[in-house]
């Protein structure tokens, strides 16, 4: 049996066939070729496949599919492109918020998530915000400087 | 000041680091990885692609009865399972030549790879992987290193549980203790820790004309790893070309060789692309960890602060396969000693092969479980001869010129005017008891 998904990708409209049990993230990387979404534990327990679903940050490793029937998704390549970055993306890389830059996609959406919120967030709330986000990297520091940065319009 | 002499750098050298030290650069990359562009060994993809999945030990320590994948290959959509058998040379490793591709005749550790699947789809591989029959029979296992060394324990590789010993010796230890007017002896433990980088182990192997070999894999070492894999598969090495992709965190943990040969002989067999990438599971319990130590310290002091004697012996649980243990160790055991002027030193360092994970490279290799150690063993040192842990420090620091017990003379040490600093920035009272 399968299913046929509709949903709004980035702003365009997507439609593919799924099995019932795919997740989100399956989708988005395998049948859709999306992959700077990325995988880490499919688990719930990372954050790396964080997406935005109608605005709101889910990791998309345990969202099924037929779930986003009809919905609206944000992943990375939605965010901003190299030609045009958001301001986050730009912050990231000027505050070094990255070193493998694995977890920077999921990090980059829940933290464009918070500052649609609430654009003016204390330290506590950015933290907060990126909880789900697993960085192995670089201790966080960065992460959080650049996101209060962008929150009290300091990057371009 | 001593100065060391060196060739002149090429200026477009000396131009770079002008350029680049004291200014705040960002990562060449750094564009591609805020926009999900960096592709990383789970993103690489080819056209009529397969999936590999491994069969893994659920035992310890057991024998190898039998491998049936008969059942396994009657499912629609698998294409290839392989074993041991299909290892044209089954033996790899820096040091110890003790690690197979996959198991021959014995598993050592639970996750120990005994074969590998591969089929249209990762669903296909994985339930496939699950019909692969493994006969086994348990045999005792060894969990614990101390146990490892003693007479009658498990034998986990023939030779003896020891898999390496090393020491170091400089002065005369026993005189220096006989000067000494107060003995401290403690011991200390570290535990395994799993890297965890955050993208797991991750491989694209793609068949090419006559025989040749493409993999793109998520790994910090490509060069040994196309090394190793030419070996194992007895390719000439102009064969193998191994790319590094974007490495979603390494910390060691990518360093060697892992699911390369595996994706690399299926795709020889298939004549198609195959992808592998290790769930987080497969990560905790298969692929190598930080090796857990327990150091034993002695430390000689005379009662006016001077160091006179340390002895220091280290037992690394090596898990079931060398790796980079005895290289681990072997930067333990010089850095066993820390950074203090002490005129007789002993270190032995014992790498013990146990029915645990296999131990690894790991961020610091070896020198954390050390420096662990050695500087909670010189806060006591320090109070038991009554002195606070800093005065302790300087006094008995590292300075130029002083000679490591390896022989090695120091220059341009710092060690002072770092602990001066960090004095300063912690706002450190000379007397405060930490
Ligand atoms: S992959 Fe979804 S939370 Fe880790
Ligand atoms: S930069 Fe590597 S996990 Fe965050």
């Amino acid at each position: 049996m399968t299913f046929h998904l509709r949903f709004w990708l980035n702003g365009q409209e997507v439609r593919t066939e799924v099995e019932p049990d795919e997740t989100l993230l399956w989708v988005l990387r395998e049948r859709l070729n999306m992959t700077g979404t990325k995988v880490g534990c499919e688990a719930g327990d990372c954050g790396a496949c964080t997406v935005l679903l109608d605005g709101r940050p889910v990791t998309s490793c345990l969202l099924l599919a037929p779930k986003a029937h009809g919905r609206h998704v944000v992943t990375i390549e939605g965010l901003g492109s190299p030609a045009k970055l958001h301001p986050l993306q730009q912050a990231f890389i000027t505050y070094g918020a990255l070193q493998c830059g694995f977890c920077g996609p999921g990090m980059l959406l829940s933290a464009a998530a918070l500052l649609t919120q609430n654009p003016h967030p204390t330290e506590r709330e950015v933290r907060e915000a990126i909880a789900g986000n697993l960085c192995r990297c670089t201790g966080y520091q960065k992460i959080v400087q650049a996101i209060l940065a962008v929150s009290r319009g300091e990057v371009p | 000041m001593t100065v060391i002499t060196r060739p002149a750098p090429p200026p477009v050298v000396e131009e770079a680091a002008e350029g680049a030290v004291g200014k705040r650069k960002s990562r060449h990359d750094a564009l591609l990885q805020v926009t999900g562009q960096a592709l990383y060994g789970v993103d690489m993809k080819a056209p009529g692609m397969l999936w590999a999945k491994a069969v893994r030990s659920p035992y310890p320590h057991a024998r190898i009865v039998r491998i049936d994948p008969t059942r396994a290959l009657s499912i629609p959509g698998v294409a290839c399972v392989i074993t041991a058998r299909d290892i044209p040379h089954n033996r790899y490793g820096f040091t110890h030549q003790d690690q197979r591709v996959l198991a021959d005749d014995r598993v050592r550790y639970v996750g120990e790879a005994v074969a590998v699947v591969a089929a249209e789809t990762l669903r296909v591989a994985t339930e496939a992987a699950k019909e692969v029959v493994v006969e086994y029979e348990p045999l005792p296992a060894v969990f614990d290193p101390i146990e490892a060394m003693q007479p009658g324990a498990p034998q986990v590789h023939e030779g003896g549980n020891i898999a390496a010993r090393l020491h170091i010796r400089d002065g005369d230890v026993e005189r220096g203790f006989s000067e000494a007017e107060i003995i401290v002896e403690e011991e200390f433990r570290t535990p395994f820790v799993e890297h965890c980088h955050l993208e797991p182990h991750a491989a694209l192997a793609i068949p090419g004309p006559q025989g040749t070999l493409t993999i793109y894999s998520s790994v910090q070492r490509p060069f040994l790893v196309a090394s190793d894999v030419a070996k194992v598969l007895s390719m000439p090495l102009s064969h193998v070309r191994v790319v590094a992709t974007s490495v979603g965190g390494g910390f060691g943990g990518k360093n060697e060789m892992t699911l390369e040969p595996w994706v690399g002989l299926l795709a020889l067999r298939t004549g198609r692309p195959v992808k592998m990438v290790f769930t987080r599971e497969e990560e905790f319990q298969a692929t190598t960890v930080r090796h857990p130590y327990r150091m034993r310290y002695r430390t000689g002091v005379r009662r006016d602060g001077t160091l006179v004697a340390r002895s220091v012996e280290i037992i690394s649980d090596c898990g079931a396969y060398v790796s980079w243990g005895a290289s681990t160790l072997a930067k333990a055991c010089i850095h066993a000693a820390g950074p203090y002027v002490i005129p007789h030193v002993k270190i032995e360092g014992f790498l013990v092969y146990t029915n645990n994970p296999v131990g690894g490279a790991m961020r610091g290799f070896g020198v954390p479980q050390v420096g662990f150690a050695y500087e909670c063993h010189t806060d006591s040192v320090a109070a038991a001869v009554g002195m606070d842990p800093i005065t302790f420090r300087l006094r008995n620091g590292l300075r130029d010129g002083c000679r490591l017990p390896t022989g090695q003379v120091l220059e341009r040490v710092t060690l002072h005017q770092t602990l001066q600093r960090a004095l300063e920035l912690a706002g450190w009272e000379r007397g405060a008891v930490p």
